[in-house]
């Protein structure tokens, strides 16, 4: 060998020392390995879950996209679901959203309405209330926003949003236009929430909106580095994508809305690619805040000053990005009070390789990100959507829930270890601010899916909170509990009558055992879709609470000595004016 | 941290009392652990390791550069495990301390966090100690010491953005709104300019597959920050890798001259002047490189090729055989080896 022929071997085989990691992909992803699963605390877990939709009635599948592929982004976001009861007959009903497909209408796709028949099963009343719709549907948020007695829908999606005035026969009405929410050009409208911001006793509406999408000019799968996972081409975004603002619409009281965007603060933050929306009063000062997650982009808390103004607080709040401050791919907002102290914590989901994270409420709009130390870092397989925090086992301390499913179906063939369908994830509060993953709670916990949204309530009248999902291109899910230990529950339906009748926007504390919990009633929650207007409270071996209740407008009210395992009504001013023993 | 961790790692070559047969596959596999650490291929490298370790568990080398890699890997525990063996095989150290601090930290030990990186704080192993001591106040409730910390690590790494968003919130929870606005600003501003850098060398890399080196030039000169030694030589390295060396000889001069103690600045200016022949020019930046990381196969074989080039035996020599010690299977370093072994025996 010459000394030319090892300059030559040299000169093909050096290379420069790496400084910064090249940044894959166009979501926000921070390559977190998940943390050593700690020894199982052994500790029984009294809910089990099995997936009954398809013998409730629940059989069409949710058309989102195509199957095997997902070649743009508005294909692989998915949509939302919601457990209303809009019909007044004190069962729940389901509100199942659709997508369709780019290369033309598929038959039978259309959001789906299904009556409760009471016995377990549903039957679709689609036609018959007037909501067949075909599109890409996205988000749901239920309120009756005419004060009729009635729950109404409002639907976001692209290229239009929709609002269904329900007219109280078993009918909806699409009003989206004579309303005033019918917007210029194509937006891709995805979190919405009903929400009384300025407290007169009508819900406004605040929309977020995801990005600027034509399926003409999204650059092409694979086209560069945004464009592009793991070394597999897969469809743009959102980064290398332009960003929307929210917007925020006043109840004029007459069934039509003002664009109250600019006015009221909303429009003062930079485009972000928002998602879910949820609003509730985080500080406990009586005004209901709104808390968007976003993808990719710092998320956004819009504090409620209380006189009809919105300041961005995400970043001093300590919501807008994780602890080393990164932004995350924000998709799911859960609203409980994982701790039981007292306030309203907040758990959102992410994208693979990264934590979901749990924030505790410090109080005066103050969160920690409490994520790591509450045992949530052992789990960041699989990119997370819906989500809550909510009691599954009726022990008194709220549990933690979120599904998954992948963005990149095309991904798999490469990499197994991120495969298009995956589990649910559970994890059981063990208190004192620690959290367990249970890989086995019944057999529908470990069947995978590519899930979206998900919405929390007990459909079957039994005293436990059921599960209900959205699976991609599959007939959703349905998740029966079946609760065996002892603990205790207590439902609570409130109804405004100063306040706005849903009582959106209140929050109710019980007490129960020597143990405190706080829930607040939202219109919006998990990944772009909407729970069971009816408070769950798992109150363990307590067989008796006292309940605080702060409206809507701000009144207060106290209900002492509910006992345990009922449902009872309270109407604002009136006290509890029914009670309802479920059957065994 | 890696680069701390190595100065450990020499420390305790000395010390090390190593199998003589197995002493080549154990600097072999320490070796290419090293490179794979440096590729940020945690799991790999960590394999390496443990097969050094299977070859000599007494050699506290391997241990403590696994416990790096078992920490970058989250596997906190076991870091912890692999850390103490360190201990126990090479005594106390500064670095051990630094890395029990961050694990206490990790596992929300905050009183034993607090009292080894408040030890090794004044005499920091890594200019991110004040950093995680502060990190540890804040979570223990004293926000007034973790403000403290914060704030010196602000001075240390004043272009680290985590360090301002925690100092912010730290200021933000003991009610000093005003400063609290200053950090978020200089957090919005070092999070923009570490986002722009990501943009940026996203054009740049593009713009340097697909168009003219002139072309690229201008959409690459961007990144030019003479005031940014990270982000001089993240654009030299992206210069050098589209080939074009002689674009990539600025900002990596400069990126030296801002911070001497690069590794990854003195490396590719070495091998930037290398692959332009300039072999003489080579010499100095990569003795540098070695002398920081002298584990690093890539810099100590271009090191024992430019003193070949240039005529240097006797300096190759020695050089060429610690290249082949770190990597025994480059069948080309071997050869040139034998070569240059055989014109010593004929002088």
């Amino acid at each position: 060998m010459t000394r030319r022929d090892f300059l030559t071997m040299l000169a093909a085989g050096t290379a420069g020392a790496r400084l910064l990691r090249a940044q894959e992909g166009g979501m926000a992803t921070r390559g977190v390995r998940p943390q050593p699963r700690g020894k199982p605390s052994g500790l029984p877990f009294h809910a089990r879950f099995t997936d009954v939709a398809a013998q409730a009635g629940l059989r069409a599948p949710i058309i989102y996209g195509p199957v095997d592929r997902m070649d743009y982004i508005l294909e692989s976001m998915g949509c939302g679901v919601a457990f209303l009861d809009y019909d007044n007959d004190g069962w729940l009903d389901i509100f199942l959203l659709s997508g369709t497909r780019r290369a033309g209408p598929v038959e039978g796709a259309s959001n789906r309405l299904y009556k409760n028949n009471r016995d377990g099963t549903f039957t679709d009343v689609t036609a018959k209330a007037g909501l067949t719709r075909q599109g890409w549907a996205c988000g749901v948020t239920v309120g009756d926003y005419n004060n009729d007695g009635f729950e109404d829908l409002f639907i976001t999606g692209w290229p239009q949003n929709i609002l269904y005035r329900n007219n109280g026969d078993g009918t909806f009405s699409e009003v989206t236009e004579n309303a005033g929410l019918l917007h210029p050009g194509n937006r891709w409208g995805t979190g919405c929430t009903w929400v009384d911001y300025d407290r007169d006793g009508h819900l406004d509406l605040f929309v977020a909106n995801y990005l600027v999408f034509d399926f003409d000019k999204i650059p092409s799968t694979g086209k560069d580095p945004a464009c592009n996972f793991k070394g597999v081409p897969v469809n743009c975004g959102p980064r290398g994508l332009v960003g929307e603002r929210p917007m925020l619409y006043r109840n004029n009281g007459d069934g039509t809305f003002t664009d109250i965007t600019a006015r009221s603060g909303v429009a003062a933050v930079p485009p972000v690619y928002g998602l879910t929306a949820v609003a509730a009063d985080l500080d406990g000062d009586g005004w209901q805040e709104i808390y968007v997650a976003c993808d990719s982009t710092p998320s956004l808390l819009f504090h409620n000053r209380g006189d009809g103004i919105f300041t961005e607080q995400g970043l001093q709040s300590g919501l807008a990005v994780n602890e080393d401050g990164r932004e995350q791919a924000g998709m799911g907002i859960a609203i409980g009070d994982c701790d039981n102290d007292g306030r309203l914590d907040v758990l959102k989901t992410h994208f693979a390789e990264d934590t979901a994270a749990l924030f505790r409420n410090m109080g005066h709009l103050n969160f920690e990100d409490v994520t790591l130390r509450s045992g949530l870092g052992v789990e960041t397989r699989h990119v997370s959507w819906g989500n809550g925090i909510t009691d599954l086992d009726n022990d008194g301390l709220p549990d933690l829930f979120w599904v998954t499913g992948s963005t990149f179906p095309e991904v798999e063939r490469k990499h197994p270890e991120f495969p298009h369908k995956s589990p649910r994830v559970l994890f059981r509060n063990l208190g004192g601010g620690k959290f367990e993953e249970l890989l086995e709670a019944g057999p529908a916990i470990a069947e995978p899916h590519a899930s979206r949204g998900v919405a929390f309530g007990d459909f079957d009248n039994d005293g436990d909170l059921d599960i209900l999902i959205m699976n991609m291109n599959e007939p959703p899910s349905l998740l029966r509990n079946d609760v065996t230990g002892r603990g205790h529950w207590l439902k609570v339906k409130l109804v405004g009558t100063k306040s706005n009748i849903s009582a959106i926007g209140a929050v109710v504390t019980a007490v129960y055992g020597g143990r405190k919990q706080v829930q607040a009633v939202l219109a919006s929650s998990g990944y772009l879709s909407c729970n069971d207007r009816r408070l769950h409270f798992g109150l363990g071996a307590a067989m008796a609470a006292d309940l605080e209740i702060a409206w809507p407008n701000g009144a207060r009210e106290q209900v002492k000595g509910l006992p345990a395992d009922q449902f009872v009504t309270v109407k604002e001013g009136a006290g509890v004016v029914a009670r309802e023993r479920f059957r065994a | 941290m890696i680069r701390f961790g190595l100065c450990l790692f020499m420390l305790l070559a000395t010390g090390a009392c190593l199998l003589q047969s197995q002493q080549p596959e154990i600097e072999a596999h320490l070796g290419k652990g090293t490179q794979l650490m440096q590729q940020e291929l945690f799991e790999a490298a960590a394999g390496e390791f443990e097969q050094a370790l299977a070859l000599n568990p007494s050699d506290p080398r391997p241990h403590f550069q696994y416990a790096i890699c078992l920490l970058s890997l989250g596997r906190n525990e076991e870091a912890r495990r692999q850390f103490e063996q360190v201990r126990q095989l090479g005594g106390e150290s500064r670095y051990l301390t630094y890395y029990f601090g961050r694990l206490d930290l990790l596992s929300n030990d905050y009183v034993s966090a607090i009292r080894r990186l408040g030890s090794v704080v004044e005499d920091p192993p890594s200019r991110d100690t004040a950093f995680h001591l502060g990190v540890a106040y804040v979570s223990s409730g004293d926000v007034s010491a973790g403000i403290k910390y914060l704030e010196r690590a602000a001075k240390l790494l004043p272009r680290d953005y985590r360090v301002h968003y925690r100092l912010a919130r730290a200021y933000s929870s003991a009610g000093r709104e005003q400063e609290a606005a200053h950090e978020f600003n200089l957090y919005n501003q070092f999070r923009d300019e570490h986002k722009n850098t990501e943009t940026e060398a996203r054009a740049c890399t593009s713009a340097l597959h697909s168009q003219s080196i002139q072309n690229a030039h201008d959409v690459c000169h961007r990144m030019f920050d003479p005031n940014d030694p990270e982000k001089l030589t993240l654009l030299g390295q992206l210069f050098g890798d589209a080939g074009a060396f002689t674009e990539a000889l600025d900002p990596l001069k400069r990126a030296v001259q801002l911070d001497p103690k690069s590794f990854e600045a003195w490396h590719n200016l070495g091998v930037t002047y290398f692959r332009l022949q300039r072999y003489t020019d080579a010499r100095a930046p990569l003795e540098t490189a070695v002398a920081l990381r002298p584990e690093f196969y890539g810099s100590v074989v271009l090191l024992g090729a430019t003193l070949y080039m240039v005529g240097d035996d006797d300096a190759a020599l020695p050089v060429l055989e610690q290249a082949h010690r770190l990597n025994p299977a480059d069948a080309q370093t071997t050869e040139i080896l034998e070569k240059l072994r055989a014109g010593r025996q004929k002088q």
